[in-house]
């Protein structure tokens, strides 16, 4: 027996169930517009259900921010960062009208509709999936917020541009850093990547191109400690883990690399979240709340792949589809228990 | 060999088939064309082709002074997007990559006369007294950037007080080290007032709010 934690307030908009306003809500609101909301917004387009994608401000997700994606099936050639985003949004465009550029500022999933936030009103869904993905960890040293945009970076693709034939400096050692490192080799003269271990995670293929490029050079065991610069970055200060020793590596830009956080703060006390605050999913994408679905990297700490979030937004728009009918059901109980008797 | 292709060339069609108005795209070019305004006029031709709203003007930088500086275009190449009035959307260097989106975004709202703004923010720029030029420095492959490039283009349709460029990093140099543009978006207010990504409404008000009574950075 699904349990909705009806909401016993009145919202201005929604006295209580509405079921005489029906058509203004949504079947599915997919708040995400990456590869895993878009992915799901194809899948329930074509079950006929009706659905609105809160695509947020980067159309396409992350996979728009990286030149070049080698690992996605279908292109064997690799295809553009860019151009995968867009024939996604594309795709998803064709099969589910309603694609717009909001983002979410509060949720109610206690209410029924479920309730969704943005700068133009409220919308109001029988389910909900949650895509969206994860931004870049700040280093959160001194000189990071100050020099943002004047020389710290956490986009190669935006901003390489301006380091043509100058240093650069990537901190991190995961397959983003290194890649984005060997993209900045285009550009820069010199890249030093910094990484606080002595090997990096990246994919062993990676790995290989970079030690490969002679622009490139490894600076091991050691972290950023202070971005450093006058009008624009002039250098980072750094220390050996291991030695404890400081030093100053000139530098022109330094790009931050070192990880993903996830983007649920909306999402606090609303669903269940872990430790590291991650969306917690079951194996058909279910958050601990009925109706209330999770896909892509939100709730994937581990494999956070272009393809790993569309197969995720895939399952998830499926599971909502289904369960539409029971959420239906208990809806419709739900209203009569609360209806006045006549 | 034509820019766009088929496939993108119905798309845009598509995208344009509900235009509410007709839409000038003006564009100034020269006789010794700079390295990106053959390819920008190809472009805004191609374009205008695609809707019985659009029309494209194409004009000489310096033959045609009179219209640049009515349209107060000082650099090429450069498209000024235009309907029933000028609302100050500009777009200077090649709007390509990712910026195209931002040019249909462009003539739609101009065609409209819609900026799509909060009531909010459609107030506080009717309280504007003082003229404001919003710069937002771009690349083509910055996926972040169209954001900030639709929102100046949203606040100068909204605002007669308003003027709003694209200017394409990489074709303007020294304009990009003019205002030490070293990572994109960077929207530039009356060449005072920064702002590094692609902000939300309310910070772009508060910037230009900033910039008006002289509090922006010396950066």
């Amino acid at each position: 027996m699904l349990d909705f934690k009806l909401t016993q307030q009145q919202s201005e908009d929604q006295p209580g169930v509405d079921v005489g306003q029906e058509d203004r809500v949504y079947d599915l609101i997919i708040i995400g517009g990456g590869p895993a909301g878009l992915t799901a917004a194809i899948y329930a387009g074509r079950a006929a259900l009706k659905a609105v994608v809160l695509a947020g401000s980067l159309p396409g997700g992350q996979v728009a921010n990286t030149e070049l994606v080698e690992n996605f099936p279908g292109f064997p050639k690799g295809i553009g960062g860019p151009d995968l985003a867009q024939r996604v949004h594309q795709q998803a465009k064709k099969f589910v009208a309603d694609v717009v550029q909001e983002g979410v500022r509060e949720v109610d999933f206690a209410a029924y509709p479920r309730h969704v936030r943005t700068s133009s009103g409220t919308y109001r869904g029988r389910t909900v999936i949650i895509a969206t993905g994860t931004f870049p960890r700040r280093l959160g040293i001194r000189g990071e917020s100050e020099f943002f945009g004047r020389g710290v970076s956490t986009c190669a693709t935006c901003d390489g541009f301006f380091y043509k034939d100058r240093r650069v400096v990537v901190v991190g050692g995961g397959d983003s850093a290194v890649e984005e490192g060997l993209f900045l080799t285009k550009f820069a003269r010199q890249v030093v990547v910094i990484h606080r271990r002595d090997e990096l995670r990246a994919s062993p293929i990676l790995q290989e191109r970079a030690f490969a490029n002679p622009k490139m050079r490894f600076v091991w065991d050691t972290v950023a400690e202070e971005i450093l610069g006058d009008q624009t970055v002039n250098g980072v200060r750094v220390r050996n883990v291991k030695t404890g020793e400081i030093s100053t590596i000139e530098t022109d830009g330094v790009f931050v690399y070192i990880g993903l956080i996830p983007a649920t703060k909306v999402f606090k006390g609303q669903v269940d979240l872990d430790a590291n605050g991650y969306v917690i999913t079951d194996q058909r994408q279910r958050t601990n709340v009925p109706g209330v679905f999770a896909a892509g990297d939100v709730q994937n700490p581990d494999f956070r792949q272009a393809v790993v979030a569309a197969g995720s937004g895939a399952v998830a728009a499926m599971a909502a589809s289904r369960s539409l009918p029971e959420i239906r059901l208990a809806m419709e109980e739900k209203a009569r228990e609360r209806a006045p008797a006549t | 060999m034509p820019l766009l292709n088929e496939e993108v060339a119905e798309q845009v069609r598509q995208e344009l088939v509900d235009l509410a108005g007709p839409v000038r795209l003006v564009m100034f070019t020269q006789e010794f064309e700079c390295e990106f305004c053959a390819e920008t006029r190809k472009l805004v031709e191609e374009v205008a082709q695609l809707s019985d709203q659009l029309t494209a003007e194409v004009y000489d930088f310096v033959v045609d002074q009179e219209q640049a500086e009515e349209l107060g275009v000082d650099k090429i190449p450069a498209i000024a997007v235009v309907g029933s009035q000028d609302y100050g959307v500009r777009f200077y260097g090649i709007p390509s990559g990712y910026e195209f989106t931002s040019l249909l975004h462009a003539i739609r709202m101009v065609g409209a006369g819609e900026p799509g703004l909060s009531e909010g923010g459609m107030e506080a720029l009717a309280e504007l007294t003082e003229p404001v030029h919003i710069q937002v420095f771009v690349t083509p492959t910055c996926p972040y950037c169209p954001g900030a490039v639709v929102m100046g283009h949203q606040m100068a349709v909204a605002s007669p007080m308003v003027r709003a460029d694209m200017v394409e990093a990489t074709e303007f140099p020294h304009l990009a080290m003019r205002y030490r543009v070293m990572g994109v978006p960077r929207t530039v207010i009356n060449g005072t007032a920064y702002i590094e990504g692609a902000a939300p409404e309310s910070m772009v008000l508060d910037k230009l709010q900033q910039a008006l009574v002289g509090a922006g950075e010396p950066s």
